[in-house]
């Protein structure tokens, strides 16, 4: 070239900024929701919302502190092993999702066990499995982007998520099929043949549709629930009580706080039915500012996705960007009862401290990547 | 963002831009789904929500106020108020549990109890008076609330306690009045609708909605506070000075069946009705009730009695409308009759000896009207107590009203039918015996007895008037003329002089019925009169059941009936005249 061409990194303030937005706005509505039942079970509004802003803090640290990291530094061979951080990564999520399965040493709450406790946190080691399937999966494009060009390549990467949707599966539906949806997403950014992913995806839709459909009597009932909401007692009943928060927002809402459904109503708002109580309090506009944000959160991801260095880079970027986008979808979808009712939270909104700080993490790799961004 | 997007030309970026798009459209698909739910569904589920979350508060309607005559309210409603406490707006418990237990005068261990418990609301005392409830609501204590509403109250006590009735706790009427015109004096209850979260705590500052309540009708009655008054008086008078049971006395306008009042005393307090007389010893609750109701029960209408020789009006009228006697027949009384194989003795053994019919009705010689009975014979005597409506209830506008009872009339013989005729061996009420003498004298119209009068709403735009049905003919003018002279004469020549008013033509018949059963000998004394006698404008009953000594009807009711009609005639109106008085007794 003859020209001389001048770099400058380009951080990416802008998704730091909508990120911390988002879940300061999530803290908010955390606020509004929580108070009333935080008062009522524990004599103290602050409980959750407390919890929920040192999730935060540690998350936007860990955000920071991942952004910093050379994102390369994940694929070097360690020493003169063949093992990188990926590799450890990955199995340790292969170990804690297999350890948590084990009654007693795995905690177990509403009578599902999913979660671990090391030292005073307690958390879901399928918040790690996510990230460590995002990883793998740019790694295994990074490593040879053209075996997924073929079905057997497709399938012999699909093979190692396969592993930890299987255990993940075991005690959280949900997640497994945001981890098999993020697994299919990303495989289809990579891959130049498109077919084979369609029936793959076809396929994945109609296992778990059967899954559902002749599954367990609760996953049945939650069927029947979505198709007749009114009529199905109980297991409808806080979707139910959800569409009736929406219904009452209007175009604006009744105004921050001013929520009733809160009120006991739609039991334990705060969490994954935040998204109605938001409805109800902003309105129709509000909601639909929330969505706006996450499109453009999204937005600013594939970009820094478009301009990665390298494919690890713009591969991590898209995982991430298909995670938030899967859960987004599906949380609202379940909410506005679109689809069968399913536990998926509202990234970064939805009450959870330890959830909020992973994700948050998986951010900073994102701007981690956006570091190396050079612009002319 | 330019640079960016022009370095998005690779296929693969080009998948990363699909992948983005396609959930771009999924999201804006979501906000589709979202905008249909919050806006054109809005209604249908907004409705459903607000249906969960609101919480009607019913606000009591004030019931009607019931007037006698006049226009003087009887029954009321005085404003109290119920004091709660809302235990999560307190926020100076000790100061609002030493006000509460000082100015509500309860224990303080029992206001702390109720002040600390973790209660959406509390009640503290309901029935406050309104000036105490008002001391309380200025103390403006945080989380004490002032609720009012209204308790029955009836200003006169126990004045004609047994018609007017009382109401219970949810304000429904629970005797007399009350009851009868319950549906109208029931108030529409107003609503506030507030709104609650799922365990139904009310919300401070979310829009209330509210219904106001429409006070219950009032009802005008035929009754007159002063006649009720002095008739209550002459009744206590007459019971204490007879010692009797209890004394009863109808005051009726034969003309049209309008009640001026109606004792039985002893009454008891409509604003306390729950409380026995005093001496009454400890009582189980199921014998309590039974004296309750006992203290309740309007006997004017419930109770049977044999009505004596007062029915001798009844027979007199049937055979004079039969046309088996007239006035001036023969006949002979020597102190008894001898019916089939029994002797029915007069009252007076002696014999009255030889006498016109008229002279049968003035001396009330039970032998002159066996020998009516007779004439009229078992169906004159039936269909004549039937035209009479002796048979049938007078439908009076009051509960509990009791059916005579009577003989079979296939079982009735010639004793039967004797004993009939001068008033035993059946029993009737007062109310239904005065009904049908109403009719004996007013010309011949069957009334209904009532109180009520209209039904007006509590605004006073609407009016209904209560109509009575009313039958003309059950007996000829003539023969209602002619009984009207009859009694008169009773009271100016025979054995209810004592029922004598100055200035007036008063007619009147005693009776002295023996109570069951007659080994017992007591006695039920009872008069029956009426005036002016041309033209009756006031019929009265006095019945004194039990008293001591002197026990005839003669005797002892008629100057009650002479003290009433004296006092109540000047006070309808009715101008004084002069009157002979009557012939000194023979």
């Amino acid at each position: 070239m003859a020209k001389r061409e001048k770099f400058y990194y380009q951080y990416d303030f802008l998704l730091l900024f909508i990120t911390i937005a988002i879940a300061l706005f999530g803290v908010l509505m955390i606020y509004s929701t929580s108070s009333y039942t935080a008062y009522v079970k524990f004599d103290n509004p602050y409980r959750f919302v407390r919890q929920q802003l040192l999730g935060l803090v540690i998350g936007v640290a860990a955000m920071l502190l991942v952004s910093k990291i050379d994102y390369q530094v994940f694929i070097q061979g360690l020493g003169r092993l063949k093992i990188n951080l990926i590799h450890i990564l990955y199995w340790a999520a292969v170990i804690m999702q297999t350890i948590v399965l084990i009654p007693g040493i795995g905690i177990e709450a509403n009578g599902a066990r999913r979660w671990l406790k090391l030292g005073p946190v307690q958390f879901q080691p399928s918040e790690i499995s996510k990230i460590a399937v995002i990883m793998f999966l740019a790694y295994a494009v990074y490593k040879s982007r053209r075996s997924l060009d073929s079905f057997l390549g497709f399938l012999r990467v699909a093979a190692y998520a396969g592993v930890l949707i299987v255990l993940v599966a075991a005690q959280n539906l949900s997640t497994a099929i945001i981890i098999a949806g993020i697994t299919v997403g990303m495989c289809f950014v990579a891959s130049k043949k498109k077919g084979y992913f369609l029936a793959c995806g076809l396929a994945l839709g109609g296992l778990s549709a059967a899954y559902i459909f002749l599954g367990a009597g609760f996953r049945a009932s939650r069927i029947t629930a979505w198709r007749d909401l009114e009529n199905s007692g109980d297991a409808g009943m806080q979707i139910l009580q959800g569409l009736y928060a929406i219904a009452s927002g209007g175009i604006f809402g009744s105004g921050l706080g001013q929520s009733m459904q809160k009120l006991g109503y739609i039991p334990e708002a705060y969490n994954d039915m935040i998204f109605a109580v938001i409805c109800e309090e902003l309105g129709v506009v509000g909601a639909a500012m929330v969505m706006i944000a996450f499109l453009l959160l999204l937005w600013r991801i594939v970009l820094i996705a478009c301009n990665a260095p390298d494919i690890f880079g713009s591969m991590l970027c898209i995982g991430v960007m298909i995670h938030i986008a899967v859960q987004v979808v599906l949380n609202i979808a379940v909410v506005t009862n679109t689809i069968p009712s399913t536990g998926v939270p509202l990234p970064f909104i939805s009450y959870g401290g330890t959830a909020s700080a992973i994700m948050m993490a998986e951010m900073g790799l994102v701007l981690g990547v956006s570091r190396q961004v050079k612009i002319k | 963002m330019d640079v960016f997007l022009k370095q998005c030309r690779t296929s693969q970026r080009q998948r990363m831009l699909i992948a983005f798009l396609m959930v771009a459209v999924v999201i804006v698909g979501l906000m589709g789904r979202l905008g249909y739910l919050m806006l054109y569904r809005a209604d249908y589920y907004g409705q459903r929500a607000k249906d969960v979350h609101q919480r009607e508060r019913a606000i009591k309607a004030a019931r009607g106020i019931i007037y006698d005559r006049n226009g003087v309210e009887i029954a009321g409603n005085k404003p109290v108020s119920t004091i709660s406490v809302i235990h999560n707006q307190i926020t100076d418990p000790e100061e609002v549990i030493a006000q509460l237990s000082q100015k509500l005068g309860l224990p303080e261990e029992k206001v702390r109890e109720r002040v600390e418990k973790v209660s959406s609301i509390e009640r503290i005392k309901s029935n406050v008076d309104k000036e105490l409830s008002d001391e309380i609501r200025d103390l403006n204590l945080d989380g004490v609330m002032v609720d009012e509403d209204y308790k029955r109250y009836y200003p006169y006590g126990s004045l004609a306690s047994k018609v007017i009735g009382f109401t219970g706790a949810d304000n429904q009427g629970i005797i007399g009045l009350e009851v009868a015109y319950d549906k109208y004096l029931q108030g529409q209850n107003g609503r506030i609708l507030t709104m609650t979260t799922v365990t139904g705590a009310e919300l401070d500052g979310k829009a209330e909605e509210r219904l106001e309540p429409i006070q219950g009708n009032s009802l005008y009655t035929s009754l007159d506070v002063n006649i009720q008054t002095f008739a209550q008086q002459a009744a206590w008078k007459v019971m204490e000075a007879k010692n009797a049971k209890s004394v009863r006395v109808i005051l009726i306008n034969p003309q049209n069946g309008e009640i001026y009042a109606m004792v039985n005393v002893p009454e008891f307090d409509l604003n306390d009705p729950y409380t026995l007389p005093e001496g009454t010893g400890e009582l189980s609750e199921k014998e309590a009730n039974e004296a309750l109701n006992q203290m309740w029960r309007n006997s004017c209408v419930s109770d049977t009695y044999e009505p004596g020789s007062t029915f001798k009006i009844v027979t007199a009228t049937a055979a004079l409308e039969a046309g088996v006697v007239r006035l001036e027949d023969q006949f002979s009384c020597p102190g008894y009759k001898i019916v089939e194989d029994r002797r029915i003795r007069c009252h007076k053994t002696t014999g009255h000896g030889a006498e016109t019919f008229v002279q049968g009705i003035q001396n009330s010689c039970n032998p002159v009207f066996m020998e009516v009975g007779a004439r009229l014979g078992v169906d004159g005597m039936f269909d004549y107590m039937k035209q009479l409506g002796i048979m049938e209830k007078t439908g009076i506008d009051v509960p509990g009203e009791a059916s005579t009872i009577m003989h079979q009339k296939d079982n009735v013989g010639a004793v039967e039918l004797a004993t009939m005729s001068f008033g035993q061996s059946f029993q009737l009420s007062p109310m239904r015996l005065l009904a049908t003498v109403s009719s004996v004298i007013n010309g011949g119209k069957q009334i209904v007895p009532h109180f009520g009068v209209k039904i007006e709403s509590s605004d006073k735009t609407a009016v209904k008037k209560l109509d009575y049905d009313t039958k003309s003919g059950v007996i000829s003018e003539q023969t209602s003329e002619t009984m009207r002279t009859l009694l008169e004469s009773v009271v100016s020549e025979g054995s209810g002089k004592k029922a004598f008013v100055e200035g007036y033509q008063v007619g009147a018949k005693t009776g002295t019925s023996e109570k069951l059963p007659r080994s017992s000998n007591k006695y039920i004394a009872s008069c029956i009169g009426f005036a002016p006698a041309d033209d009756p404008v006031i019929l009265a009953a006095v019945l004194i059941d039990e008293p001591e000594g002197i026990y005839y009807g003669g005797t002892i009711a008629a100057p009650v009936i002479s003290e009433l009609l004296d006092d109540a005639l000047p006070y309808l109106g009715i101008e004084r005249g002069e009157t002979a008085s009557p012939t000194p007794a023979p």
